[in-house]
């Protein structure tokens, strides 16, 4: 009884076919920043990974031992080579935006991801992390199905109609759990230190020069205010990666989770990683509420000033 | 009473068939979420127990290669409490040095910092004794990067430059004095410019 329960319940969560339209938009998300990344590496594509570049293959192979996907063991070690290298995968990173053969395009995304990631691991950031976990699971997810070159390819060859075909979100889901795993395996780093629980880590974050942006409000640097974005920050960490399971509570947190990391993008500079992980909370809304949204972004669009004006024409 | 025709019979025997491919294509998606879910905990986890620690090394090979490793220990368990930053001393064959700094955000503008945001963490491993192996490619770098023809570097120095932030007891902050040491000396070899 009970285990049918369960496994009714697994049956539910990771095949019961839905819309694929949060992780199609995922996908376009995800694709902007690979692109992004990209862009602002290019300065440093061979500074970071050229044949004479700050650590080279060797050196990586020496430090980090053991069988690996990166293909820059297999390309050679020329500028021409890795730059070649670099376009291909901001190509396939474009294509792979638009949906234009999208399963192929997340093979060559995530192969090239994980090379540029595997080839320095030095340089890298927990959004990097998510990027590469993330576009594994992406791998097997319907993230060509809607929103799409492909479907729109599909369509006008007859193969699909109007209705987007509903299919199983076992990759979506595990992607998902990947964003709360990030944020629950973080929460139980920061309650083993002193810092964290005496509320004063905060006060040291922003007070490491080579990490401030922006300049901050001063009473938003005064102890208290401090003691008290540490805490939140425990709260935030513990409710995005536990709490938005909860369907009741999920877009209040949501919510509560963009203002935190808006708020950190502004104050902290650790580039892409605040728009990566904000970038998968639309796995967690409800296909039908984007569907909604759409439809609202459709109307406004046809209401527009603007366009009634090009009709009265 | 009907019978059935040999196309019905034959829809059904396929629609069978088709279900019992789903079936298995279920079942073995079930066990692929399954080891990746207890793979990944355990590997996240920071905890180092008896059963965590087996299933951490037992898929150590297969996380490495996939890359599928992963840790969320941003500003955990304590964020640094020193403010730090990198220099290289560059020693000429004519005997003549210059100081050469590293990329520092906190001097950058607003969009350099989000470009050169990589060296802030490479600096960040780089001054730590267990990447020292990424030592000699970095001075080797630092010595084609300030090396000309006619001006040829002959050592470097790798220097670190900190200042702990001291909390004061009315809970305000203080800056430390700033400590350096010069934890590398590389020898420049003729074919390390080439």
């Amino acid at each position: 009884m009970k285990l049918g329960f369960v496994s009714d319940a697994w049956n539910r969560f990771f095949f019961a076919p839905q819309s694929p339209t949060p992780v199609a938009l995922f996908r376009i998300l995800y694709g902007v920043m690979v692109i992004a990344t990209l862009i602002l590496l290019r300065p440093d594509w061979l500074a970071w990974y050229g044949p004479h570049s700050w650590t080279s293959l060797a050196t990586i192979q020496k430090m980090e031992p053991g069988m690996r996907l990166n293909l820059f063991t297999v390309i050679p070690q020329t500028n021409a080579a890795i730059l070649a290298f670099f376009w291909i995968f901001l190509a396939s990173a474009i294509l792979l935006t638009f949906g234009f053969l999208t399963r192929v395009n997340t093979i060559i995304v995530f192969l090239c991801l994980a090379s540029i990631q595997q080839r320095n691991l030095n340089i890298l950031n927990g959004g990097d992390t998510f990027l590469r976990l993330a576009g594994l699971f992406l791998i097997f997810a319907p993230a060509g199905a809607a929103f799409s070159v492909d479907r729109l390819i599909r369509m006008r060859r007859g193969r699909e109609s109007s209705e987007i075909p509903l299919s199983s979100p076992w990759a979506q889901r595990m992607i998902q759990i990947e964003m709360s795993l990030l944020y629950f395996i973080s929460f139980c780093w920061k309650i083993q230190g002193a810092s964290w629980i005496h509320g004063t880590a905060l006060y040291y974050v922003y007070h490491l020069d080579e990490l401030q942006r922006f300049p901050v409000p001063q009473w938003l640097l005064t102890p208290t205010v401090l003691k008290l974005g540490t805490w939140s920050a425990l709260v935030m960490e513990f409710s995005l990666g536990v709490l938005v399971w909860i369907k009741k509570l999920r877009y209040i947190i949501l919510t509560l989770g963009l203002v935190f990391h808006l708020y950190l993008e502004y104050s902290l500079n650790v580039p892409m990683f605040q728009w990566v992980v904000l970038s998968a909370y639309v796995l967690f809304i409800d296909p039908a509420d984007l569907e909604r949204v759409w439809n609202w972004i459709r109307n406004r669009i046809a209401t527009s000033p603007l366009k009634a004006q090009s009709a009265s024409r | 009473m009907a019978t059935d025709s040999p196309v019905s019979k034959d829809n059904r025997e396929l629609s069978t068939h088709a279900d019992r491919l789903q079936r298995v294509k279920r079942a073995a998606i079930s066990v692929f979420i399954i080891f990746h879910l207890v793979a990944i905990v355990c590997w996240s986890l920071p905890t180092n127990n008896l059963l965590v620690h087996f299933v951490k090394e037992s898929v150590r090979p297969y996380f490495v290669w996939s890359g599928l490793f992963q840790s969320w220990d941003m500003f955990g368990p304590d964020p640094k409490s020193v403010n730090s930053y990198l220099e290289a001393v560059v020693i000429y064959d004519d005997g003549t040095s210059q100081l050469w700094s590293f990329p520092r955000m906190e001097v950058l503008s607003y969009t350099d910092r989000y470009f050169k945001e990589r060296y802030r963490k490479y600096g960040e491993n780089l001054q730590n004794n267990e990447f020292a192996d990424l030592w000699p490619d970095a001075a080797r770098y630092i010595a084609r990067l300030n090396s000309t023809s006619t001006h040829r570097v002959e050592k470097v120095m790798l220097v670190v430059r900190w200042s702990a932030i001291i909390p004061r007891s009315d809970n305000t902050y203080d800056r430390g004095p700033w400590d350096v040491n010069v934890f590398y000396t590389y020898t420049v070899k003729p074919e390390d410019l080439q």
